[in-house]
């Protein structure tokens, strides 16, 4: 696909309702004269000026998603007084994503949350159909473009240090019943290694006091090495983790890519334009300049010692208490009116990792030379588990699909489909394994593959402290099975269902 | 240790606790304040944890404790 494909899919992005975008509006971009502290509450700072400075000359941002989502009718404004402590489970009864424009003690605070709890509001920051978030993930990862860096951090207009470095000054929500804590969830952490160079991920951060959290470093990552390299030489590893960025950023920190590649270029291939970072105050690294929040600091050389959580975890389910190692925050930069984003566990999670599970199953069909049709990981399967695909099948290649699609990560659940299947029917899906399965031909096992230690199934309690868990893998060849004539398949139709039209006799 | 942390660690020795449920028994406390007293009991280092992930007090604080 062209550069010129990828911004136009940029373009879109930032233009859902169809109307010509300006992004005059970014008067705290450093474009624009400044009316920082002027921003009223129900345009988020974006949508106002209209003065000409058009993308892709910078990524999108947090408010402009926001803006997304009011404008698709996908926002619920909240404006009556919100305790912290009942945010989520507020966000969890609404339909749409939503914005708290008033938080009990904390006067300078907004939060908005559930922004991506569903695969439309998913879609909607991706710029495209539901249907294509997989095709339009694995476009913007082909195309990285590099950060760029800029003076001028909307992220550092407030700047906290020493005994102004306070965590109990952010709106941090409770989550879950059997929460360890409350937790800083939607992270954009940044840590740097003298060989490997930047990384970026998304590790959740439970409060232990003003300065402290912990930080989830538990599952295998670049940052896990990172720190356990500087653990090896006895010294903190300086991190920054924003909080409050466009979910193209989330994506690409939760996407594994090589070590060497700077998960912010991914980000700018998926925006179709460099994501704007800033130079951190205190330690030696950068964060995206449009962030709404930042903290500074430094993993201590305690290694995995401190106890955190329980989480909820992607997988629905409350997880154990784990040993992380802790955050000592040394800055707190944030806007001058900032919006804390309150990542919504399991949802917000589950679909961040649709577009990579998805992408990921599409390259493995394509690696086993099988034509791929339709893709989803359905949320049941918590966008990870499960991958359901359609394909243009020729012979054997029901059974070559299944195989590929197991190979993806910890997917332990696959069915592959013809493509007159819609696959995100249920009942279609539910006939075609009714009546193109035979349970001793086209059901596959395939045990003692790598699992996931927070699926219950695996037993991981029984492993001991260190032990990896295994899984065995299930794929079910729905398509139509070699010999069978395809016209056996062929749908019921109406006599003259063509001719009369229902509403001629109402 | 503020009166509220004080509480909180009385709380944890009687039975363990959720953290959930520790806020649940302190919510007529602003936020803030009981994230502040729970950083108290936190840095007192007197928390540990059964089995179900509940918190509880076996120690007493260290006299070093903020």
């Amino acid at each position: 696909m062209s550069r010129l494909v990828v911004f136009l899919l940029g373009l879109a992005a930032l233009a859902l309702d169809g109307e010509e975008h300006f992004f005059d509006d970014k008067v705290d971009r450093g474009c624009h004269g400044s009316r920082l502290g002027q921003l009223a509450p129900a345009n988020f700072g974006v949508g106002t000026a209209r003065r000409r400075c058009r993308l892709p000359t910078m990524s999108a941002g947090f408010r402009d998603f926001l803006k997304q989502l009011d404008d698709a009718g996908e926002l619920l404004r909240l404006s009556k007084r919100v305790d912290p402590r009942h945010v989520s489970a507020l966000m969890a009864q609404a339909p749409q994503a939503t914005f708290f424009e008033t938080l009990d003690g904390y006067p300078d605070w907004r939060a908005a949350g559930a922004l991506v709890s569903t695969r439309k509001r998913l879609a909607i920051a991706m710029g495209c159909p539901e249907h294509a978030i997989a095709t339009r993930f694995e476009q913007g990862i082909q195309r990285p473009i590099e950060p760029r860096l800029v003076d001028r951090a909307p992220s550092q207009e407030v700047v906290w240090t020493g005994d102004d470095v306070d965590l109990t000054r952010i709106p941090i929500p409770m989550m879950h019943v059997k929460d360890g804590g409350p937790y800083i969830s939607a992270t954009v952490v940044v840590s740097k290694d003298p060989e490997y160079g930047r990384n970026v991920g998304s590790y959740r951060l439970m409060y232990r006091t003003p300065r402290e959290t912990g930080i989830d470093l538990v599952s295998s990552s670049d940052m896990r090495v990172y720190y356990q390299r500087a653990l090896d030489q006895g010294r903190p590893l300086e991190i920054a983790v924003a909080i409050g960025t466009h979910p193209f950023e989330l994506l690409a920190a939760s996407y594994k890519a090589p070590i060497a590649v700077d998960e912010f270029a991914v980000a700018g291939g998926l925006h179709g334009a460099p994501v704007e970072l800033a130079r951190c105050r205190t330690v030696d690294l950068e964060v995206p300049a449009h962030a709404e929040l930042v903290l500074e600091g430094e993993l201590l050389p305690t290694g995995w010692t401190a106890d955190e959580g329980p989480f909820g975890e992607f997988s629905h389910i409350t997880g154990e208490v784990k040993w992380n190692p802790i955050f000592r925050v040394r800055a707190i930069t944030h806007r001058r009116d900032p919006i804390f984003y309150v990542l919504q566990m399991p949802w917000e999670n589950d679909w961040l990792a649709a577009p990579v599970i998805e992408a990921a199953g599409l390259q493995a069909l394509r690696a086993a030379s099988v034509e791929p049709v339709a893709i989803r990981a359905p949320v049941g399967g918590c966008c990870y588990w499960t991958l359901v695909a359609s394909i243009k099948k020729r012979p054997g290649e029901g059974k070559n699909a299944l195989l590929a699609l197991l190979s993806v990560a910890e997917v332990k659940l696959a069915i592959v489909t013809d493509d007159d299947i819609d696959i995100d029917d249920p009942d279609d899906l539910d006939w075609a394994m009714t009546f193109r399965v035979q349970a001793d031909h086209d059901v596959l096992v395939v045990p003692g593959a790598r699992g996931k230690h927070i699926d219950p199934s695996v037993r991981a309690g029984a492993l001991g402290k260190g032990g990896l868990p295994t899984t065995a893998k299930l794929g079910i060849d729905a398509t139509i099975p070699e010999g069978v004539p395809r016209s056996h398949y062929e749908r019921l139709r109406y006599f003259a269902k063509d001719a009369v039209r229902l509403e001629d006799y109402r | 240790m503020s009166p509220l942390a004080r509480a909180i660690v009385a709380e944890l020795r009687a039975q363990p606790c959720h953290f959930g449920e520790l806020v649940q028994a302190h919510m007529d406390a602003p936020w803030r304040d009981f994230l502040h007293a729970w950083g108290e009991v936190r840095a007192a280092e007197v928390l540990s944890r059964d089995d179900a992930g509940r918190y509880l007090v076996t120690a007493s604080p260290s006299p070093s404790a903020p």
